[in-house]
This record gives structure tokens, sequence and C-alpha cells, in this order.
């Protein structure tokens, strides 16, 4: 369904992706994991257009999608829940809900609003407050509804655990997983790679803009490597201070 | 009574006119333009209508449907290059282009009457069609504010990348908001000729730009009654006490740096976030603040 080849890409000189490559197949969840500043984000970034590739090639559905705008990649269905809870704070939940519909574009909705109140019935209660107002677990539920709402036939997750308390980062894993049984395709990026592995079929490990370990996540969970530098000490204040090694 | 609305009509049909081209600034502002050309294309809208009439005898009708079209027309041509400005950079191009609009009605005598003015324009639009306009101006605008144009206006001012990846259009969007913004402005500036019976180049010009800007700074760039709200004091204040009126560019100035600094939403937009916080704090018994 998605496929990246030989991706690189540069901040103001900064090499953040050397040459990254992966493939998600339909109906499938892929996990990125990785240390901070890695280049996860920018893989995401990448993906939806938001900012442009230097080299390499990113198709979707076998149509090249490298230099389309970000709203025609939304329109296609590759639509991405922006990481640190990004809501629009001064629109209402349910504002905010509808805007996330721009994407259908004409195309047939997978979760009515109904559906996504009853996944996060926080939302519901809370639909003529502005999102502004919200927790941040949950504006970052407020964030995963509203990609939703737009049909994603394949949801670019970006660290939708970061600065979650453990026990709201517990009940967005399990929104996740509903999803995921629905068939839903999911690219998510995190940096608990404990949830990540748990939570996904496939997982790649990024490290200084490179793909170092790949495989099935059950796999990977085995792996000494990635046991020594992600899974270490089991809690992520721990895994964040390792990134660099 | 007769009397006093005799005396009031010129401030009346002052804050009318001014009302359109604070929604025509409004309007772009709100769907995260930082453009400040809405003076240049009221003088667009206001030579149009004003050459029309002068030169040809046109219609008035006819004189104002072309300033409203010449109006969105520069303005839509004026967004191709401005997409690929972001903030204070389109803020200096379209000053550039207000600039330029002066310059060249100065420039064009033979057409516009250059520094002398434009004279002897009809006078076709009294306080009723103004009301009508500025009415109906209101209304669009209120109106859009519950459709998904206007909520597709709102995301992109708030967070334009975070609205593209939601699908959301950037450059058709801004295009459209231009648009409009043009449109609304060259309506009103067409009326403004067909009131004022004169025209001159200084009056679409870098004073008139802050004016606008102010009515809607000082209202609030978010709520649809701000610019309402703004327009309606900074044009009736100095109105009030009369030695003010001499120094309104001043009073201007000092009440921009006021409200940026102590009240950079506007009053409109911090009322209504200060009761949407009052109602949010409910629940809690309201007296016995700690």
């Amino acid at each position: 369904m998605l496929a990246v080849e030989a991706l690189a890409l540069r901040y103001a000189g900064i090499r953040a992706l050397r040459g990254v490559s992966l493939s998600v197949a339909e109906g499938e969840t892929v996990a990125l994991i990785g240390p901070n500043g890695a280049g996860k984000s920018s893989l995401l970034n990448a993906i939806s257009g938001i900012v442009r590739p230097a080299a390499g090639r990113i198709r979707f559905d076998g149509r090249d999608i490298t230099a389309l705008p970000p709203w025609e990649i939304a329109r296609m269905g590759l639509i991405q829940v922006p990481e640190g809870r990004q809501v629009f704070a001064e629109m209402t939940v349910l504002e905010n809900l509808l805007t996330g519909r721009t994407a259908l574009a004409g195309r047939a909705e997978i979760f009515s609003l109904d559906d996504v109140f009853a996944m996060f019935p926080i939302l519901r209660e809370r639909a003529g407050q502005l999102a502004g107002s919200l927790s941040g677990g949950q504006q970052q539920m407020l964030a995963i509804a509203r990609g939703l709402m737009g049909a994603p036939r394949l949801l670019l997750l970006d660290e939708p655990s970061l600065g979650l308390a453990p026990l709201i980062v517990a009940q967005v894993f399990r929104a996740l997983a509903g999803l995921k049984a629905r068939g839903l395709t999911i690219l998510l990026v995190e940096q608990n790679a404990r949830q990540a592995l748990a939570a996904s079929d496939r997982a790649l490990v990024l490290e200084q803009g490179r793909i170092v370990h790949h495989g099935p996540s059950a796999e990977l969970a085995r792996d000494p490597d990635v046991i020594a530098h992600y899974l270490g000490q089991g809690d992520t204040g721990a895994m964040t201070q390792q990134g660099g090694g | 009574m007769g009397q006093w609305i005799i005396a009031y009509t010129p401030l009346v049909d002052l804050f009318l006119l001014h009302l359109g081209f604070a929604y025509a600034q409004y309007i772009v502002l709100r769907a995260g333009v930082f453009s400040l050309a809405t003076a240049g294309l009221a003088g667009i809208g206001a030579y149009t209508a004003g050459v029309l009439a002068v030169k040809l005898g046109a219609h008035p009708a006819l004189g104002v449907a072309a300033a409203t079209l010449a109006g969105s027309g520069a303005a839509l041509v004026l967004s191709l290059p401005l997409a690929r400005l972001r903030g204070v950079y389109q803020a200096i191009a379209t000053v550039a282009f207000v600039q330029i609009v002066y310059s060249v009605n100065l420039w064009a005598e033979p057409v516009t009457g250059g520094a002398m003015g434009l004279n002897n324009i009809p006078r076709t639009a009294g306080t009723g069609v103004l009301a009508v306009a500025a009415l109906g101006t209101l209304y669009l605008v209120w109106a859009m504010e519950r459709t998904r144009l206007g909520r597709a206006f709102n995301a992109i001012r708030q967070d334009e990348a975070m609205a593209a990846t939601l699908g959301v259009d950037i450059v058709r969007h801004q295009a459209l908001a231009f648009a409009l913004s043009g449109a609304i402005a060259g309506l009103f500036g067409a009326l403004e000729a067909y009131h004022a019976y004169a025209l001159d180049p200084g009056q679409f010009a870098f004073p008139f730009l802050i004016a606008i800007l102010s009515y809607v700074i000082l209202g609030g760039r978010n709520s649809v009654a701000g610019p309402l709200i703004g327009t309606a004091i900074l044009i009736i204040l100095p109105e009030l006490a009369r030695p003010l009126a001499e120094n309104r560019m001043l009073i201007y100035g000092v009440m921009l740096i006021l409200v940026i600094n102590f009240l950079p939403r506007g009053i409109a937009d911090s009322l209504i976030l200060a009761w949407r916080a009052r109602r949010l704090a409910r629940p809690e018994p309201a007296a016995g603040e700690p």
C-alpha cells in the first residue's frame, strides 16, 4: 500500500534521513521506533507532504506522491495524526472533528461521528467545548478521532503516547488495538518501544536517519540488541537517555 | 429627532462605509493571510467606479458591479505571488501593492485626474444603499462562519500545516479569501466614490491602511463581531470629542499600541474567551475565590 524508497531528507544542512526504505501492506500495523532525533517524525512529515525529501520516492497505492501537496495526499486517505496533541485550540471539539472530514473529498466515510464518540465517549461529553480547554490525554484522543473522520486508508500516528500519563497511554493503545481489529492500516511512530512492539505486526528501528533493524515485532522484542537499547530498563525515561548509544 | 438624524448622517455613512472595509480586511486575516492590501483594492474599486461614471457616464449599478469584479480580480492576481510568502513578508508585499495603486492613480492623470483628484462624481449612494451593503456583508460573513468554508479558514489561521494534513487545500482557500476580500473592498470603494462626489489617490494610501487594520485589531480578528465593535469605537470616539477628530491618526496609533500590548486578542475575542472560561468554571461555586 505504502512504499518508501531510498528517502533522503535535509533540515538546514543536517541529514535527517539517509536513504530510508520501508513498506506497509494493507491491514498491517507497522511500528517505527528509535531514539529522539532519529528522524522518525521527519519521515512521517515527508510521507504526508509537509516537508520535501532531497531524494527518494514515496508511493501510495502505486501512485507516486513524492511531489504532491499535503492536502492531496490526505484526500487519498493517507492521514497523519500529528505529534504533541495538536488540535485547533480555538475551535470546539465538534468543529475539530468536522474539519477532519475535509479529507473525505467525496470518498465514503469509514468512521462516523457516532463511531468516534463511541470510541472516545469523553469527546461526546465535551463536544461543544473549546479544544484548547481539554486535558492532554483528551486532546490526543481528539487528534486521533479527527484523523479518523477523514476516512483514513493508512493512518500515520506520530508519538501518540508523548507526554501522557501511563493510564492514558494504556487507553490510547487500547483504542489503537480496536482500530487494528477493524482492519485499519497503521504506521505508528513511537519512542515507547515496549508498547509499540506489543501493538504492531512488524517494526523498524530508526537511528540517525537510517533503518538499523527490522522484522516482525515479536522477533524484535526478543532481539538482544533491541532489548539492550530500547527495552532495557522497561520505562520510557531510561530509553530516551540511552537513545544516542 | 429629525435634526439629530440630519446632524449625525455623515457619521453614520462614514461608519457604514468603513464597516465594509473592516470586513474586507477581516476575511483575509481570518484565513491566515497577513495581507494589508485592502486599502489598495478599495482604491481600485473606487477609481473603477468613479472613472466609469465620470468619463463614460455609466449607470451606477454597472459601476458598482465593475468595481466589485475589479477588486476581486486584482486580489486573485495578487494572491498568486503571495502564496509563496508567509507572515511579515506578505505584509510587506501588500503594503508595496497599496503604494503601487496609489502611484498609478497619481500617474494616470488623463484617466484618474492625478493629484487633482477625480471630481464631479454624481452622488448616487445614500445612507440607505450603504446600510444595505453593510448589512449584506455582515450577513455574508456571519453565515460563512457556520459553513465548511468558515471552518477551513479558521483551521488554516490556527495551524496551516495541520490543516493541510487534514485535506484543506491551502492555496485554493487563501486565493478564495483574497477574492472575497477584494470583492468587498472593491464594492465599498465604489460606494465611497458614489457617495463622496470626489476621489483623490491619497485617500487609499498608507493612513487608510492603518485605519482599516486598527478596526480589526481593536475589535478582534476571530469573532464576527470584532470588526463591528472596532469600527464603531474608532469612528464614533473622535466625533464625541471634537478636538480629537483632528488627530484621528494619532488616536489610532496610540490605540493600536495599547491594544497590541494589553489586549492582543481585541475587545470581542477577549470578551468571548472570558465568557467561555466562566462557563467552564461554573460547576464550582462562583463565589468565594481563594
